[in-house]
């Protein structure tokens, strides 16, 4: 009995493989790891390097056979992580949280507003929708971006360019780059020109909680009800089992809770 | 509950004898009371509760969670300790109450069991609260011990709570009397600690009384590193200084307290100012616990306001905001 329970390590992180290491921009990478795991599109990993210690990383696909992660280097982990190349050995334990809700929402059409590298764990929902196409309608999407080169998927996006409705947007192109049809200003310039109306949508956000903040305001504006709006929250984290409530927010735990919230869940949180 | 009778003057020698078998682990007066290994059970002292709880024997201020060999992260081989604990307040037992929940019920922590499994906790009952800080009494405190010692002049009663109790009690059955009393509801209530009026601050969040009380916070954290039952912690690994394909994860507590409790990379600090993080100390001890598992994390000790420098009493703050909304309502 004494055995099993210290075999059951819920911390103990486990070896895969380097699939694939692909450079996004300047500062992000996309990692494909070798792990074959059943998950929710807006789930995460914990992804340990070790001697520099571990994080919370999103899963930006949605495929049996690998996962995906989209990391921006900004930290220790990540900066180690950014050395890995193809083949090297990566450690993980999860998926942990509460993804998006993707049963529940079937016959909608989604209106997916991303900032920066909170476009990573939405790119999650468009993967799921691909697979799923006929459960769904339409997906709009928002990306906004701090510059050209700061945009995320390029490949993904020119086939999503076929698919979907894609406004971009890049807070300042400064060399008049070409920046696959952004337009320069903010991701809330683009949603108030917008004729967006909430009739048979849901909304997902993820991004910096500034802009998320004015998003929601703009989308109020045009009518959407706050249970129509699906955030993605982002806080520091260690254990992702509801322990060690770092992730906190008032009551809720954001590792298991979340970290994707239903607008009217949290609300009245602002900043805690 | 069975309730036995140990005379007074065969204490000493009930304790020396659990010391063959076991390490016994007690308050012992130094320059602050703290629960250390009991070399003689004379040292033992009981007028007051120990300065420091009880859980850096089960949540380790600091321990390995793994070793990392170069190729796989490798736990360490927990040491087996088989200890007894004399002397626990009630608080305290219900502090290892609410850890036990959340190590050993909400995650199988392995570190935490094996620090725990095999240790007996034996209670004794204040008769009047130990400190002027205590305000259990306003708390729903459980009953929650192997063997609790109630002090009545001549003798204990010893009320037994639990099978490891009552294996101890037969272990020792040679310093134990049959006794018919049972424990009512009204002895086992702690004289003047019930300085807390109403724990239900749920109404509070937006009350301007806090940021009174905690303009003079110094973010020392001491408030959380004394709390027996605050139970946040970090991770870090360390990378050997010998061989750089070696490294260990450590996990340590931490303190909601500070600005690096909410701090992500990019530098963003959720909950910046000190009002915010006292607030949710507060509120994590007195209500979203108690949202989750029915029952205040709080347990009433008062050691998070003895300790701190700057005296900060949370207990009159609540205080305060309760009267002022009693008298916004009159």
């Amino acid at each position: 009995m004494q055995k099993t329970k210290l075999l059951e390590n819920p911390y103990l992180p486990k070896p895969y493989k380097v699939l694939d290491f692909h450079r996004e921009s300047s500062d992000t990478f996309t990692l494909t790891v070798d792990m074959r795991i059943k998950h929710e599109p807006g789930q995460f990993v914990q992804v340990s390097i070790p001697g520099f210690g571990e994080s919370p990383i999103s899963i930006c696909s949605y495929s049996d056979k690998f996962v995906k992660l989209n990391v921006r280097e900004v930290g220790n982990v990540t900066k180690a992580l950014a050395r890995l190349k193809k083949g090297d050995t990566i450690f993980l334990r999860g998926p942990y949280g509460k993804g998006y809700p993707m049963e529940k929402l079937k016959g909608n059409s989604f209106v997916i507003i991303g900032g920066g590298c909170g476009v990573a764990p939405l790119k999650g929902i468009i993967d799921y929708v691909e697979k799923e196409r006929k459960d769904y309608r339409d997906i709009l999407l928002f990306l906004g971006y701090r510059a050209p080169d700061d945009i995320l998927f390029k490949k993904e996006l020119e086939e999503w360019k076929q698919k979907y409705h894609i406004n971009i947007t890049v807070d300042k192109n400064a060399y008049g780059q070409f920046c696959y049809d952004a337009k320069e200003g903010f991701i809330t310039d683009a949603l108030k020109a917008s004729d967006l109306n909430n009739e048979n949508k849901v909304v997902f956000i993820c991004g910096p909680p500034i802009m998320m903040k004015y998003v929601i305001e703009i989308l109020k504006q045009k009518g959407f009800h706050d249970d129509q709006i699906f955030i993605s929250a982002e806080r520091l984290m260690y254990c992702a089992l509801g322990v060690c409530c770092h992730c906190m927010i008032r009551g809720k735990f954001t590792c298991i809770d979340g970290p994707v919230f239903r607008y009217d869940e949290i609300k009245d949180f602002k900043n805690d | 509950m069975q309730v036995l009778k140990l005379e007074k003057k065969n204490l000493n020698e009930f304790l020396n004898k659990l010391r063959v078998s076991y390490e016994l682990i007690a308050p012992i007066k130094k320059d602050i009371v703290r629960f250390e290994n009991v070399e003689n059970a004379n040292d033992i002292y009981l007028e007051k509760n120990s300065y420091f709880p009880v859980k850096e024997y089960f949540f380790k201020k600091e321990e390995t969670l793994f070793r990392f060999d170069g190729k796989k992260f490798v736990m360490p081989k927990p040491e087996k300790h088989s200890r007894v604990f004399f002397g626990l307040r009630k608080c305290d037992l219900n502090g290892i109450m609410h850890q036990d929940n959340v190590f050993m019920q909400q995650v199988h922590d392995p570190y935490y069991i094996a620090a725990r499994e095999h240790s007996f906790l034996i209670g004794y009952h204040c008769n009047e609260a130990p400190s002027p800080y205590c305000f259990c009494g306003s708390l729903e405190l459980k009953d929650y011990f192997d063997l609790m010692f109630y002090d009545r002049n001549e003798h204990f009663l010893v009320e037994i709570g639990s099978d490891k109790g009552l294996f101890l009690s037969n272990k020792y059955r040679e310093f134990f009397l049959p006794s018919s009393h049972m424990i009512s509801h009204e002895e086992k209530i702690i004289k003047n600690a019930d300085r807390l009026e109403n724990p239900d601050i749920s109404q509070f969040y937006d009350n301007p009384g806090w940021k009174k009380g905690v303009d003079i916070c110094l973010s020392c954290a001491a408030c959380t590193a004394l709390c027996p039952t605050c139970y946040c912690f970090e991770v870090h690994d360390e990378i050997s200084t010998k061989d750089n394909k070696k490294s260990e994860r450590k996990r340590g507590w931490s303190s909601c307290q500070v600005q690096e409790f909410t701090r992500v990379a990019g530098d963003h600090i959720f909950r910046e100012d000190r009002e915010q993080r006292f607030k949710h100390r507060i509120f994590h001890q007195l209500e979203y616990f108690k949202q989750k598992n029915g029952i205040n994390l709080c347990v009433g000790c008062g050691r998070c306001i003895e300790v701190c420098p700057t005296r900060i009493d949370f207990v009159q703050i609540i205080n305060d905001m309760s009267k002022d909304a009693k008298n916004k309502t009159a």
